[in-house]
């Protein structure tokens, strides 16, 4: 008791009323989250104000609820300012009063961040009490320039043996996943998360998921997932769902961007995951018309394109000067049947360093990752990619286009060459390798030695459809039998001639036992 | 448009011009340009503007009556020149004043209301 009433009177003791002026507005009108305010004549784009209910309220009612709400300045216009209510709105009516703040929209950002799920306001949301030392960091800034960033040239690896092999991501890529609802764009995403547990812990990338629109329910059980495997230790989730106002939903990426900014700017790796970006972009388009902003396209307003890019280029590997730093981002785009040439689709993909489309008939057909080949790029990610990795899967990509194409071949022709046949078995046993269940990402040397084995026929004695089963226990008799080799994989990111020896010897084993 | 003609007309009524003269040129401006219809809405628009004027308004208030002419003052010295002076208990001490988008709050309730805050927060 005595210490709160030391803290009381220290507190009274030093404080001084403010001397100077405010500048102050008043609500003229307030719907669906947005406030048409007068008075703020000196109000800059971006700005936080502050909605204070205790203004207008005799002493003990004020004290009664006396937690301001905050607004974001989005419109300035002749006769007024309009501004998003971040928080609810219900407490924000006609004649209320508003305060400058003075600052841009931040957010607070520190390391004690990371095991924590926050609001877009940073803001704490896992009931685990504040967030201590933080700084404050604004939400927008712009992205570095040409000079501060370095060619991708690290991989990051997914755990998924048909991204790694074909489409491999680089640390400070922006690779897009694209596909209709429930094709598992998010299973990819999370995947990936819980693969980064294998990374050396000193290389190991800080994962910020961050959740857009989404069911309080599935982000929960994202977080859970999480919590189980171990991957909390290194990831931050920031959520705005469903039931928030769309101004949070807008202003989630660029919370979480400014978080991943943080610790790429202490030379750290960062895996950022926005789920999903449409979401963002219906959130936009519903305060732009509240905002009385011109429509265009679909009504989204004419800058959603530079809404998504400022957002995206945020993302980048930073020079040795700037401390080498990195933030790797896998945005999500939902399609509608399988329509990647939308327009919120087309802009995103036409940003980023390449796309992982995934399609529901893929999907249905038990292909899972249900990864369309032909369409999936990764622009830069090659560049990147370990040795080990461009050696055993150089030809992956060509030999599935190709089998594809005799799919459909052998759809209209009953008898088929020897030759053909040979070919199609072939592509049917390397679709089988692909195959992968959810939550069960491999390390990469695992990745290397089972995509080698699938390459170069240590497959073939066993039928296409036993592939899967086949795979499996070759994992297992790996970890059992070839230690030295997944050792020397791991550590040189090569494939040496030496390792490739004693490799196939092991397979070769592995086929002769089985 | 009816907002741009309301707005013209405020401008020009704060600027010197006779109300029964700007009156006069805007019904002749619209019959010219076949805008009549537009009065109605015009005369929405200035009652807007003429409310907002009024919400920005100088204001003062004090807590006692006593503190009016001193309140009056002090805002004066602050830029703040307001005609009249409302009494209002609520601030507990001192004297707050307000025009256009400026605030200058010198009352006790402000005071306790901030300690409150960083004692809470």
């Amino acid at each position: 008791m005595d210490s709160i009433i030391k803290r009381i009177e220290a507190e009274i003791a030093s404080f001084s009323p403010i001397k100077g002026q405010e500048e102050t507005g008043v609500v003229r009108a307030t719907g669906d989250g947005i406030a048409e305010i007068d008075g703020l004549e000196k109000a800059v784009m971006a700005e936080m104000v502050m909605f204070d209910p205790t203004f207008d309220r005799a002493l003990e009612d004020a004290l009664k609820d006396a937690d301001v709400t905050y607004g974001l300045i989005l419109n300035l216009e002749e006769d007024g300012v309009r501004a998003a209510i971040l928080g609810d709105a219900s407490k924000v009516y006609e004649g209320m009063l508003v305060r400058r703040l003075g600052r841009l929209l931040s957010i607070p950002v520190g390391e004690n961040l990371i095991g924590r799920v926050v609001n877009p306001l940073g803001a704490p949301v896992d009931g685990k009490g504040p967030v201590a030392d933080t700084t404050e960091r604004p939400i927008e800034r712009e992205a570095y320039g040409v000079i501060d960033r370095s060619p991708v040239n690290t991989p990051i690896h997914t755990g998924i043996k048909a991204i790694d092999a074909m489409t491999p991501i680089g640390r400070g890529q922006r690779q897009l996943i694209i596909g209709d609802r429930g094709t598992g764009k998010t299973t990819i995403a999370i995947d990936t998360i819980l693969n980064q547990k294998s990374e050396d812990p000193s290389t190991r990338p800080i994962c910020v998921y961050v959740a857009i629109g989404q069911k309080e329910s599935k982000t929960a059980r994202i977080v859970a997932e999480l919590f189980e495997k171990g991957a909390m230790e290194y990831s931050i989730v920031v959520t705005a769902p469903a039931s928030n106002p769309a101004a949070f939903q807008f202003l989630a990426p660029f919370a979480g961007v400014s978080i991943a900014e943080y610790f790429m700017e202490k030379g750290k790796d960062v895996l950022i995951i926005y789920d999903d970006l449409s979401k963002q972009a219906v959130a936009y388009r519903q305060m732009s018309l509240l905002l009385r902003r011109p429509p265009g396209r679909e009504a989204y307003p004419g800058d959603i394109f530079y809404l998504h890019s400022r957002l995206l280029e945020r993302s980048a590997k930073l020079s040795k000067e700037k401390g080498g730093g990195s933030i790797t981002a896998l945005p999500i785009i939902e399609t509608q049947e399988n329509d990647i040439s939308a327009y919120i689709p087309t802009n995103v993909i036409s940003i980023t360093d390449g796309q992982i489309f995934l399609e529901t008939d893929l999907f249905n057909k038990g292909l899972r990752p249900a990864i369309n080949v032909g369409v999936s790029v990764s622009r830069v990610g090659s560049a990147a990619q370990t040795k080990a990795m461009k050696k055993v899967s150089g030809k992956i990509k060509l030999e599935l286009a190709q089998f594809r194409e005799l799919e459909a071949f052998m759809q209209f022709a009953s008898d088929l060459d020897e030759n053909t046949k040979r070919q199609i078995d072939s592509g049917r046993r390397l679709t089988e390798t692909l195959k992968q269940p959810n939550g069960k990402p491999l390390a990469f040397e695992m990745e290397a030695a089972v995509i080698y084995a699938a390459t170069n026929g240590f497959f073939d004695t066993f039928p296409p459809e036993d592939t899967a089963k086949a795979e499996s226990r070759l994992q297992e008799f790996l970890l059992r039998e070839a230690q030295d080799e997944l050792k020397a994989i791991r550590e040189s990111r090569d494939l040496s001639d030496e390792t490739i020896e004693t490799l196939r010897g092991k397979l070769t084993q592995f086929v002769e036992r089985s | 448009m009816e907002k741009t003609y309301a707005q013209a007309l405020n401008n020009a009524l704060q600027n010197g011009k006779k109300e029964d003269e700007l009156v006069s040129w805007l019904l002749t401006h619209l019959k010219a340009e076949g805008r009549t219809k537009l009065l109605p809405a015009i005369v929405r628009e200035l009652k807007a503007l003429q409310a907002r004027t009024k919400t920005l308004g100088a204001t003062v208030e004090v807590a006692l009556e006593a503190d009016k002419a001193t309140a009056l003052t002090e805002a004066r010295a602050e830029g703040i020149d307001a005609t009249e002076v409302t009494v209002n208990p609520n601030l507990i001490s001192g004297w707050r004043a307000r025009e256009g988008g400026r605030l200058i709050d010198r009352s006790g309730k402000r005071a306790l209301v901030d300690i409150y805050r960083r004692i809470t927060s």
